[in-house]
């Protein structure tokens, strides 16, 4: 009996599941496609100053502006924030056009195909990293010229780092991203473990290991790596400052050599640590989606929308900073913005940039989307910063944001990355995965060699 | 009589209309001749015209890209340098054969196709036979069967994923409650390609069900009658009169899901993103992957012309052996 009640209680659970997956899937399409058409009508709404324009012969500024859509809310604090734009500047008008990105390849299909045929909008949004292998096919450009240095210094460093290529900086972003160690705070208390309440308290590797082990149990395991979010950008977000952090690195300095580098007995020891865990069992490669939200793992290395869902499931969560081996280094980096090559205006066109990232936009778009704000200020005017636990995020994302290598190969090294993790994670023998992909990110440096 | 006199009578006639009108006779062929090239000519323009949308939507979205395809193949057109192309010769060709990454999308593919393509062929046989009978409930069989053909592939790999999942997912509690323990179905190298072979087998037998169906009722039931009389058993009914009488259906089935197989991408792509370490990499999948996400679509297009030649060459071999066996 007993198990037929088991037997009914996974089919049911897999026909919810299917019910939720389509919902939502239907739901984003849907809600996207009309926020599409407001973002379009919304901004089409001013079109009258067009003929006014024309008939007087004054020259107003027209840009065209792609913002990329994840999330309902965030893209209307977006729309919002163009609007004001609009309002604030008479000789400047932007077309907004909101793009759908679903976290796969379905933005930068976008971005490729507009390349192509030649019209691309005049400011784009752009994943982070990625800026440089657009800088250095000068798709986008750089902006020194237009943004004076005290407006540099309010970013914080790691959204300058991310968009700096060549010394030469071409983005600005609005949020900042990092990966915390939640615990759920009744099973650390459980087994009597002492969680890390600030910067200077951060687990060393050890600790993790042996807390892990600690809360590990037959029907609970003592971490969570989110492993469901494939093979992709999460893992080199997430892993890539275990190397770093143990001297390691993913790619030269100046992002062209990582023969040395991505192979090196640093990285490689991290990756071996990386593998300790999964042989240890305190990790799986195929968690649930909710395995931390239902209390079965006790730690998550998760970004800070897990802070969002772990309180919407009514657990009692709490964060520690990112474990570390000899220096601190969290992960950084989010969506920012970049002036194409394809303006007339450049100035304008930063000029909406720096409104899209002050203060005001990046605590807007901070309560939208739970991300950190880019604005150091920022963090002293939203209170929820200033207290546990988000002050461990705060301390993170100002000292410890380490963004990740500005290298047109980019897209490969990260694949080269997200897979050697991968491998680590199955048990492989790490030393020789990793050299096989040295080999592929050294062909596609090739390129780049002037 | 009567044919006589009437011929007589045309005779008449012919002489009678000839003497006056002979100057006109002249003209009156060559002005039938005109208006039929005209009429030709009108009707040709006709089919053309109704031809057209077929056409061109052909060559836009086939010939075009396929021709585009062949130049690219040749040279090193990155994405994001659309403006900068140049011709490197055979260059993309060469490395196809260095390219780790290239031979193991190509093994995969072929063990998915050689183990996809039997298999699906004698499952859809199979339930065609089942639902051929007269059984309770038929039409219900019928259209469980055939379901998940309506259904997207995007939304079934989804739904498999879920049910894969070693964790939470229905097949291993259901393994769970006769002992056996959770199987890493879509995270093991050794697990995951035939993971994936088994869903997408009861994704597309619907489909070729129907068509063995059709197949079925179309045997004559007198050959089935005769068979009896001559005592056959059922076996040797199925052996002697229902497979030679599905053989030209078999025989399409077996070059459809071919070039299916071939064309393996979705199910990867949602369940595995072609891992895990690459052993569920599809060829078109390994195409895709470094024409977008890695913007090479200079090479991205040499291995699109290599993969076309292969399935080309698989295509002919078929169609040479099927004509020899009607021959």
């Amino acid at each position: 009996m007993k198990k037929l009640l088991y037997l009914l209680a996974g089919v049911l659970l897999v026909l919810m599941m299917a019910a939720c997956s389509s919902d939502s899937s239907t739901n984003s399409e849907g809600s996207s496609s009309s926020s599409g058409e407001n973002a379009t009508s919304d901004t089409v709404e001013t079109g009258s100053v067009d003929t006014s324009v024309e008939a007087t012969g004054d020259e107003d500024v027209m840009l065209d502006f792609w913002i990329h859509q994840t999330g309902e809310d965030e893209t209307n604090a977006y729309i919002e924030l163009i609007d004001a734009f609009n309002k604030e500047h008479d000789d400047i008008h932007v077309n907004a056009e909101v793009i759908i990105d679903d976290g796969a390849s379905a933005y930068s299909d976008s971005i490729n195909a507009a390349l192509v045929a030649g019209n691309l909008p005049d400011v784009m949004a752009v994943d982070g990293p990625y800026v440089s292998s657009f800088a250095e096919a000068g798709v986008i450009q750089p902006i020194d010229n237009y943004i004076d240095e005290e407006t540099k210094s309010q970013y914080v460093d790691s959204i300058i780092q991310q968009g700096t290529y060549n010394d030469q900086l071409y983005s600005l972003g609005a949020m900042e991203a990092s990966v915390m160690l939640y615990y759920n705070k009744d099973l650390l208390e459980e087994a009597g473990i002492e969680p890390a309440n600030s910067l200077e308290e951060a687990w060393t590797w050890d600790e993790l290991m042996k807390n892990s082990k600690k809360l590990t149990t037959e029907d609970r395991y003592g971490l969570n790596l989110f492993m469901n979010y494939g093979v992709g950008e999460w893992l080199t977000f997430m892993g890539a400052p275990l190397a770093w952090s143990n001297g390691g690195a993913l790619i030269s300095e100046d992002g062209t050599k990582v023969d040395g580098y991505l192979n090196s007995p640093e990285t490689i020891e991290a990756l071996n640590y990386v593998k300790d865990l999964f042989a240890e069992g305190v990790v799986t490669d195929s968690p649930g989606e909710m395995q931390f939200e239902e209390g079965n793992a006790a730690l998550a290395l998760g970004g800070p929308w897990i802070a969002v869902s772990a309180e919407d499931a009514g657990l009692n969560w709490g964060m520690m900073p990112y474990p570390y081996k000899d220096e601190k280094v969290s992960p950084s980096g989010s969506m920012a913005y970049a002036v194409t090559n394809n303006t007339e205006d450049p100035e304008a066109a930063v000029e909406l940039m720096k409104w899209m990232t002050n203060e005001e936009a990046t605590i807007k778009i901070s309560k939208a989307t739970g991300m950190p704000p880019a604005q150091k200020s920022a963090f002293e005017t939203m209170e929820k910063f200033n207290e546990l636990p988000w002050s461990i995020m705060k301390e993170q994302v100002i000292q410890t944001a380490h963004a990740r290598p500005a290298t047109p190969a980019y897209p490969v090294l990260t694949d080269a990355f997200a897979q050697s993790f991968h491998a680590a994670a199955l048990g492989e023998d790490v030393e020789s995965v990793v050299e096989q992909q040295v080999q592929r990110v050294e062909r596609e440096l090739k390129r780049f060699e002037e | 009589m009567k044919g006589n006199s009437s011929s007589a009578k045309q005779l008449t006639d012919q002489d009678h209309y000839e003497a006056p009108s002979e100057p006109s006779i002249k003209k009156v062929p060559p002005k039938r001749k005109k208006r039929r090239k005209s009429q030709a000519f009108q009707e040709a323009l006709t089919g053309y015209f109704f031809l057209a949308p077929a056409l061109i939507l052909l060559g836009v979205f086939l010939l075009y890209p396929m021709g585009a395809a062949f130049y690219y193949s040749f040279t090193d057109f990155y994405i994001l340098k659309p403006d900068d192309i140049s011709f490197i010769g055979f260059e993309n060709f060469s490395y196809i054969w260095q390219d780790a990454q290239f031979r193991q999308a190509f093994w995969n593919t072929v063990y998915f196709s050689v183990i996809v393509v039997p298999v699906q062929l004698a499952v859809a046989l199979g339930l065609a036979l089942l639902i051929n009978k007269k059984l309770k409930f038929r039409v219900f069989f019928r259209t469980a069967f055939f379901s998940p053909v309506v259904m997207s592939l995007v939304v079934v790999s989804i739904l498999w994923t879920f049910m894969y999942n070693p964790n939470e997912g229905l097949i291993n509690q259901l393994l769970g409650v006769i002992g056996i323990s959770p199987q890493p179905f879509l995270t093991s190298p050794d697990q995951a390609m035939n993971s994936i072979i088994v869903m997408s087998v009861w994704q597309g037998a619907g489909f070729q069900m129907m068509i063995f169906l059709a197949g079925l009722q179309n045997i004559p039931n007198h050959l089935y009658e005769a068979a009896d009389i001559d005592g056959a058993t059922s076996w040797q009914k199925f052996l002697h009169v229902t497979l030679p009488g599905l053989k030209n259906i078999a025989l399409f089935i077996f070059i459809t899901i071919s070039i299916a197989a071939f064309k393996l991408l979705v199910q990867p792509m949602i369940m595995t993103q072609g891992g895990p370490l690459g052993s569920t990499k599809s060829l078109v999948y390994h195409i895709y992957e470094t024409g977008f996400n890695y913007r090479d679509v200079g090479y991205a297009s040499a291995m699109a012309v290599v993969f076309t030649m292969i399935v080309l060459t698989i295509t002919i071999i078929q169609r040479v052996l099927i004509r020899e066996e009607r021959g």
